[in-house]
């Protein structure tokens, strides 16, 4: 990955493309590229779907190379949902295919006058920008197939679907999977939106012709892989509990634990939890001739993902993640999976963040919109955002936004951004992170549990309450590292276990680039991120006072253990002091 | 598939017991009120250890190792030598789980802190061992690897809760005259 192409969407005579080289930005890749560039180049002030707002799109360091878990891409930009900085990432086959090209990263700038709408095509002989109005308001799945006709089955589609086009704060991009079906979504922030903003549609990324990246040692990079696939494969989470049920296999869990919010974070537990867990979806999934193991994109080893068909066999959408499963269900009141599974079939059509989505309308239920549990009204609520409604539209701009124009107290969000499926009262420190975050509520930013075998801050006694605000800490390092490496965060559960998948990892890192690479090196990259995404959120206003939860997490104990959220804000203000 | 129905001798004087015999094919049927919850009679009192390996004979290396996650009355459990088992207790065994929040659950693990406040309190009584009923349930790979464990020795059913079963094994010769309160319910798989 030795250019950067940068596309202006608003130059003078249309859309104009520039490849450079990799200057300040050399040796990036993911979350650091977007998120470096975005710090560096965006007016923090900027209207996040102005002209002035980039939108960033980054493979992984790794990504494009034979070496397994590499899929993941990232987008940057300043959010429309949150005002923050945004790094949202996905799988699907986007990042192979873009890294293979050689682009480290594509950046869309500027914004055309007009109404034209544009697809972007970017093979081995260049990038080429066209006008076709023929896509507008077209959502995800025709849209796919529709280019495919012209296109064909062996590229990679990055697509917005009518939500985006309407620049609705919780809209998506889709990213391809192997199936071609667009399912793997860069959910969060609103990212679609920017990009509808600019006007593009889809972008299109051939690699044909292309090889794979070569490693500087390559015979090195081949063992570390090797290694790094057989930890993956003999960890009891990645090689067993993944691949039978997915992330979905969590729904027992937390409700068990009565950190499973329902009914809009009324209760920690939802009667009707087995119904929608992942031992049932698993079993459902099989038993409907589907598949509960599936990979996102090709070199998945994990396959946590699985095809969800309806009862006659037909095929519905991929298999909803925990989060999805919990945002349209228990938070809900919704205990059918069938009705999550069509739910999840709209998000990624009309191209919307599902945990955004099934918050705010757990929030539309809150305000009186629709009884909890009425599965029927959800799917009307989707279908207003389908269509484009003013209630729809106002649903599609997420829950901060629905919760404001109904009147409705009971809001979780953090920075404008809604929570995911974890109960910040039951599980108090993913609370901590869920308000510090650079990114708004967000349990992706300090997942990487691999912080003790990294010493990210040294050891923490797990056992002290100290221990919650230093743990946040670190796993926000180690998060925002590892989403630069293009890995997917699954491999976080085995490297933590296992100090020799750890090194291999740093092994592959270390090969690729032909040098040797330490866990000292991996918590570098992780602060010099978030620190220049902090430093981001300072200059747009932001300060200590957004990092905090809605009140009503320390007003209202929550059942079965009656407890408020106990975080002091001073703690939290010590979170990123390092 | 090969189904035998036999009355035995109850184990707990007070419940009809009633003996399955099935093709180990059908284990998955019982998968739902297994991750739902049954309760098992049990002797109380006992250290949550010694419930499960002395009582379900659960191998303790397989404790140790494999039952990553355990929950008593809703609280994640630390400390099995040092978590009294008590009548009426909920227990929950799990795997290892994925996600933060799955190793914030983990028995002892490293981020166990992030789930201060829900942690069970380690319980410092002696135990006493006496009759009770155990509220347990089984997640995930579990179900598979203890499920025919837990089922052999036995579960008490409300009579609706083991009709609802019995329709899902339609070749049984069912005797509906097990609707009179509980019955304890014990089966078996044939290699």
């Amino acid at each position: 990955m030795d250019k950067i192409a940068r596309i202006d969407m608003g130059a003078a005579g249309g859309p104009k493309v520039t490849v450079g080289d990799l200057g300040q930005y050399a040796g990036l890749g993911g979350r650091a590229m977007t998120s470096l560039m975005v710090a560096a180049e965006v007016h923090p002030l900027a209207h996040a779907l102005g002209a002035e707002n980039k939108l960033v799109i980054s493979p992984g360091m790794l990504s494009g190379t034979t070496g397994s878990m590499t899929g993941r891409l990232s987008v940057g930009c300043k959010s429309p949902l949150t005002g923050t900085i945004k790094e949202s990432n996905a799988g699907g086959q986007a990042a192979q295919v873009l890294a293979r090209l050689g682009y480290a990263a594509v950046v869309l700038e500027g914004k055309p006058e007009g109404d034209d709408l544009y697809k972007i095509v970017i093979n081995k002989d260049g990038i080429q920008v066209i006008a076709d109005n023929s896509l507008k308001l077209m959502d995800n799945y025709p849209l796919v197939a529709k280019l495919r006709q012209e296109y064909g089955d062996k590229v990679a589609y990055m697509t917005i679907g009518s939500a985006g086009e309407r620049k609705l704060l919780a809209a998506s991009i889709a990213c391809t999977d192997p199936e071609l079906r667009p399912t793997r979504h860069c959910g969060r922030g609103g990212v679609g939106a920017v990009m509808g903003a600019k006007r593009v549609k889809a972008i299109i990324i051939d690699d044909a012709g292309m090889k794979m990246r070569p490693p500087k040692d390559p015979e090195k990079y081949r063992d570390a892989n090797r290694k790094f696939v057989e930890g993956l494969r003999k960890h009891p989470v990645t090689g067993e509990g993944l691949p039978a049920y997915g992330t979905n296999v969590l729904t027992n869990v937390l409700n068990e634990a009565g950190g499973y919010p329902t009914n809009n974070f009324k209760s920690g537990q939802f009667a009707e939890s087995a119904s929608l867990s992942g031992e049932t979806q698993a079993a459902l999934e099989i038993q409907r001739g589907g598949s509960a193991t599936h990979g996102c994109h090709r070199g998945c080893v994990i396959q946590c993902s699985g095809i969800y068909n309806d009862k006659d066999g037909n095929y519905v959408t991929k298999q909803p993640e925990y989060e999805t499963v919990w945002s349209h269900g228990g938070h809900c009141g919704i205990s059918n999976l069938d009705t999550v599974a069509r739910l999840d079939y709209m998000d990624d059509n009309i191209g919307v963040d599902t945990i955004e989505m099934g918050v705010t309308i757990g929030v539309a239920m809150d305000a009186g919109l629709a009884e909890f549990g009425d599965d029927a009204a959800a799917i009307r609520l989707m279908e207003e955002v389908e269509k484009g409604t003013p209630l729809g539209r106002i649903l599609g701009s997420g829950a901060a936004i629905t919760g404001k124009v109904f009147g409705v107290e009971r809001v979780p969000v953090v920075k404008d951004q809604a929570l995911p499926a974890y109960d910040p009262r039951a599980i108090q420190g993913i609370g901590v992170t869920y308000a510090t975050t650079t990114q708004g509520a967000d349990h992706t930013a300090g997942y990487a549990i691999a912080t003790n075998i990294l010493k990210v801050g040294g050891d923490v006694d797990p056992l002290k309450t100290e221990g919650q605000i230093e743990l946040s800490r670190n796993l926000q390092i180690a998060t925002a590292a590892i989403d630069s490496t293009g890995m997917c965060l699954f491999i976080a559960f085995a490297i933590m276990d296992q100090p020799e998948t750890f090194q291999a990892l740093l092994d592959m890192l270390g090969s690729f680039n032909g040098i040797t690479m330490t866990g000292d090196d991996v918590v570098a990259l992780g602060k010099k991120v978030l620190s220049a995404e902090r430093d981001f959120n300072t200059r747009a206003g932001f300060n200590k006072h957004h990092d905090r939860l809605p009140r009503f997490f320390y007003n209202e104990p929550i059942a079965p253990h009656n407890q408020t959220f106990m975080m002091k804000d001073e703690e939290l203000d010590e979170v990123f002091n390092w | 598939m090969s189904q035998n129905v036999t009355e035995l001798s109850p184990i707990v004087p007070e419940f009809e017991t009633l003996s399955l015999l099935l093709a180990s094919d059908q284990l998955s049927i019982f998968f739902p009120i297994l991750q739902k919850g049954v309760m098992v009679p049990a002797t109380v009192g006992c250290t949550l250890k010694s419930l499960l390996c002395d009582q379900f004979a659960i191998p303790a290396d397989y404790v140790s190792d494999r039952i990553t996650t355990i929950f008593v009355d809703n609280c994640p459990v630390d400390d099995l030598d040092r978590t009294v088992i008590q009548d009426g207790s909920r227990v929950t065994l799990s795997a290892a789980m994925p996600g933060l929040v799955g190793a914030t659950m983990r028995r002892g693990g490293y981020y166990a802190a992030l789930r201060q406040g829900i942690s069970h309190v380690l319980d410092s009584g002696k135990a006493s061992n006496e009759c009770g009923i155990v509220h347990l349930k089984l997640f995930n790979l579990l179900l598979t690897e203890l499920g025919s464990l837990i089922l052999a020795r036995g579960l008490l059913l409300k009579s609706e809760e083991l009709t609802a079963l019995l329709k899902n094994l339609p070749e049984l010769p069912i005797s509906t005259h097990y609707g009179a309160g509980r019955t304890l319910l014990s089966v078996t798989f044939r290699e």
